[in-house]
């Protein structure tokens, strides 16, 4: 039995009626699985975080986060500027103390540990590579600082150097080296004295794209190389969802939702986290009718079928909600003809057609719908009919694919 | 067609009327000069110390007759020989180098936890205070602090009536070598901050939190990483510090009261009490040569970036 509910129980593409409920919102604990005592699920757990709060002055950075993650996963932190991600990982290394809350690593509570006692390597955002030293002198400093066997020192040096593709580039002096291969000197420092716990602070963020790309896919190949339990923080959704186990997403201070990536796109637990990744259309309305699995909402005097998103309350009848629909879940034709099985009709206009290379991006005015303004996307756009500003098309989309949300 | 006020404000034609003006001044031609042009008020200053030096120079070769009270016509290296063989000027010389050596640690040392605590308090207040605390002594001036600590150390000055009232009877605090040296640790400690706030601004608060999470401690983090990164700044600072107190003149005179003359003492003495223009004008000169080699061979030593704060070595 893991923590997380979500992840034990395969869900894809079932009703979102179900969605990883236990596995979502700040403090989880109480939903662990019943019969299973809080304290074994702390020891399980590489890192376990309960109820941690960090207030500064009277701004609340961090507000009853917790989490477990288990030994050797990836887990990454996602959200908006200045919604605490840095903080919390700052608490994790023992570079600032929770106003309240504990923070247990490898089963142990680390309150009175100072962080170079901790087993932490940390990449930071700006890398903190130390420039008076070469690329290898920056990798032998934390197995100096720990006291390991001097002799053995060069070797294993060499050996991170080779594991993040730098052979050779010893040597180097700091300001010799690209952006790119200073990332991966940061990460071999952090890496190459074994520690129980990686924790990344956004070092991509400073990169080209392309060089990110690539360097996403080898932090994830060193991770599972080395198979360390590994937190990073970042607030590029595509980043989460390449990288990681498990992403939590975080908004002013708060833990979202935490879940796999999959679940995280599919079934966001609630109108932030659906908003936060990929491209959202939201409907607004009151709800109409609901039942087990479907709710209706009156959007612009036309029924949409939706279903019970989140984790959240289920919005009862008469109240406010929104409907969140992905850009990519709704498909577009000339006409309604084909779209029989789908839950969801409507008539539109294109306002506008953006290319972006692997795909279109509709800008659909629907009138039915009170005017509302869908984005639609339409990949492999060659092969099927391309429409401009001003044709009449038709959306359509499942019922299941449109999560509600209350407001 | 005239372009309308609004879309062609007075400011801009009245620029641009300068510029025209300027154009007819100075063609465009010119001005692949005018970097060099720019150079001149420095070659003027220059110039003009060259032309003193060689003036000096000039007077460090004659001596001075007693009898007459003139210098000599012809050119002679007797000064030289007197400057460094006489007792009395070595003395002083080995005086002023080994205080100003003495000074400049005892002020790095104090110095350097100063800056840092300035430049890494998270508390804004404290920052103020110790950074008014710095420029408040240079209102007040070398001269009128020396007299202070008169007034502070002096036979009955605040610290030998403290004393007397726990019935210590009264030390001498001044008129010799440690009173100098403290009041010129005293009088350089806020050149040397300034000198070195700037170097460590420059090395990130980052760094110190790496070095720890990769299993440094304080002790080991100062030592590896804030020490040599400060480096620029200690160099600087150091040789700031040992010029000026090499050279000064109001410390050694006020708080040494004429037993512990620097350099610049001796210098005033040959020029105002013997005149002799001579000998002071050579120990003028050997003073310069001193601190020129002296920062020719930190330069050599550490790179001439080091001064330059923070930039790239060599
Ligand atoms: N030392 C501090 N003193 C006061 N407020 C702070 C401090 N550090 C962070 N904060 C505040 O706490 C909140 C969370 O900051 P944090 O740095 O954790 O954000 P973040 O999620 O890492 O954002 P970003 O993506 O921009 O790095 C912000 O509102 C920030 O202003
Ligand atoms: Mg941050």
């Amino acid at each position: 039995m893991t923590q997380f509910a979500g992840i034990s129980i395969d869900k894809i593409g079932r009703g979102a009626a179900e969605v990883p409920t236990e596995s979502v919102q700040g403090n989880s604990m109480s939903a662990a699985p019943a019969g299973v005592p809080q304290q074994e699920t702390a020891a399980a757990a590489a890192v376990s975080v309960k109820r941690v709060s960090k207030v500064f002055g009277d701004v609340h950075a961090v507000r009853e986060a917790s989490f477990d993650l288990p030994k050797g996963r990836f887990l990454t932190i996602l959200g908006p500027s200045g919604s605490g991600k840095t903080t919390l990982l700052r608490m994790i290394a023992g570079f600032d103390a929770p106003t309240a809350g504990d923070i247990y690593i490898g089963g142990q509570p680390v309150k009175a540990v100072p962080p170079h006692k901790r087993a932490i390597g940390m990449v930071f955002q700006k890398l903190a590579l130390f420039p008076h030293m070469t690329a290898a002198e920056n990798v032998a400093f934390p197995l100096k600082m720990r006291r390991h066997d001097a002799r053995t020192i060069p070797q294993k040096v060499e050996r991170y150097l080779e594991l993040v593709r730098l052979g050779g580039y010893g040597k180097r002096r700091i300001n010799e080296l690209s952006g790119g291969q200073q990332q991966r000197v940061a990460i071999a420092r952090a890496l190459v004295f074994e520690p129980d716990l990686l924790l990344l602070d956004e070092p991509l963020a400073a990169l080209d794209r392309k060089l990110r790309e690539e360097m996403q896919l080898e932090f994830r190949r060193i991770q599972k190389e080395l198979g360390v339990t590994t937190i990073n923080v970042t607030h590029d959704q595509r980043e989460a969802l390449v990288v990681s186990d498990e992403i939590v997403v975080m908004d002013g201070g708060e833990i979202q939702q935490m879940a796999q990536p999959v679940h995280t796109y599919r079934t966001p637990a609630n109108a932030f986290v659906a908003n936060f990744i990929g491209v959202t259309n939201f409907l607004e309305g009151p709800v109409v009718e609901t039942s087990d699995e479907a709710i209706v909402l009156s959007v612009g005097g036309m029924r949409v079928n939706g279903a019970a998103g989140g984790t959240a309350r289920v919005p009862s009848q008469g109240e406010l909600a929104a409907g969140a629909l992905r850009a990519e879940q709704i498909r577009i034709a000339p006409t309604v003809q084909g779209f029989s099985g789908l839950g969801n009709v409507v008539n539109g206009e294109v306002r506008d057609a953006i290319f972006e290379g692997e795909r279109i991006v509709y800008e659909v005015g629907v009138p039915e719908l009170g005017g509302a303004v869908l984005r639609v996307f339409d990949h492999d756009a060659e092969s099927h009919q391309q429409f401009g500003p001003g044709d009449s098309v038709a959306l359509g989309w499942n019922a299941k694919d449109m999560y509600i949300f209350k407001k | 067609m005239r372009p309308s006020r609004a879309a062609y404000p007075m400011r801009w034609r009245v620029m641009d009327s300068l510029e025209r003006i300027a154009g007819l001044l100075w063609p465009r031609s010119f001005s692949a000069g005018l970097p060099y042009l720019m150079l001149l008020p420095a070659l003027l200053l220059v110039g003009v110390l060259v032309w003193g030096l060689v003036e000096i120079g000039d007077s460090s070769l004659r001596t001075l007759d007693t009898s007459t009270f003139l210098m000599s016509e012809n050119y002679t290296l007797a000064n030289y020989q007197r400057a460094l063989n006489e007792r009395f000027f070595t003395t002083v010389a080995g005086r002023s180098l080994m205080g100003s050596l003495i000074v400049t640690v005892i002020t790095l040392v104090f110095a350097f936890p100063y800056s840092y605590l300035m430049v890494r308090t998270p508390s804004s207040a404290l920052r103020k205070f110790l950074l008014v605390a710095l420029f408040l002594p240079f209102f007040i001036g070398q001269v009128v602090r020396a007299y202070g600590w008169l007034i502070i150390l002096g036979n009955q000055g605040m610290v030998n009536e403290a004393l007397g009232l726990v019935g210590v009877s009264p030390i001498r605090l001044l008129y010799n070598y440690p009173a100098v040296l403290f009041g010129l640790v005293q009088y350089m400690l806020p050149f040397a901050v300034l000198m070195l706030a700037p170097a460590m601004t420059a090395i990130p608060a980052e760094l110190e939190s790496a070095a720890s999470s990769l299993g440094a401690n304080w002790i080991s983090t100062f030592r590896h990483i804030v020490l040599p990164l400060s480096k620029p700044g200690l160099v600087g600072a150091g040789l700031v510090v040992f010029t000026l107190s090499l050279t000064d003149f109001a410390i050694p005179a006020i708080l040494g009261g004429g037993s512990q003359d620097f350099i610049a003492n001796a210098i005033y003495d040959q020029f105002f009490r013997t005149s002799d223009q001579g000998m002071g004008a050579t120990l003028s000169l050997l003073l310069v040569a001193v601190g020129s080699i002296l920062v020719g061979l930190v330069f050599m030593v550490f790179g001439a970036g080091t001064l330059a704060m923070g930039g790239d070595r060599k």
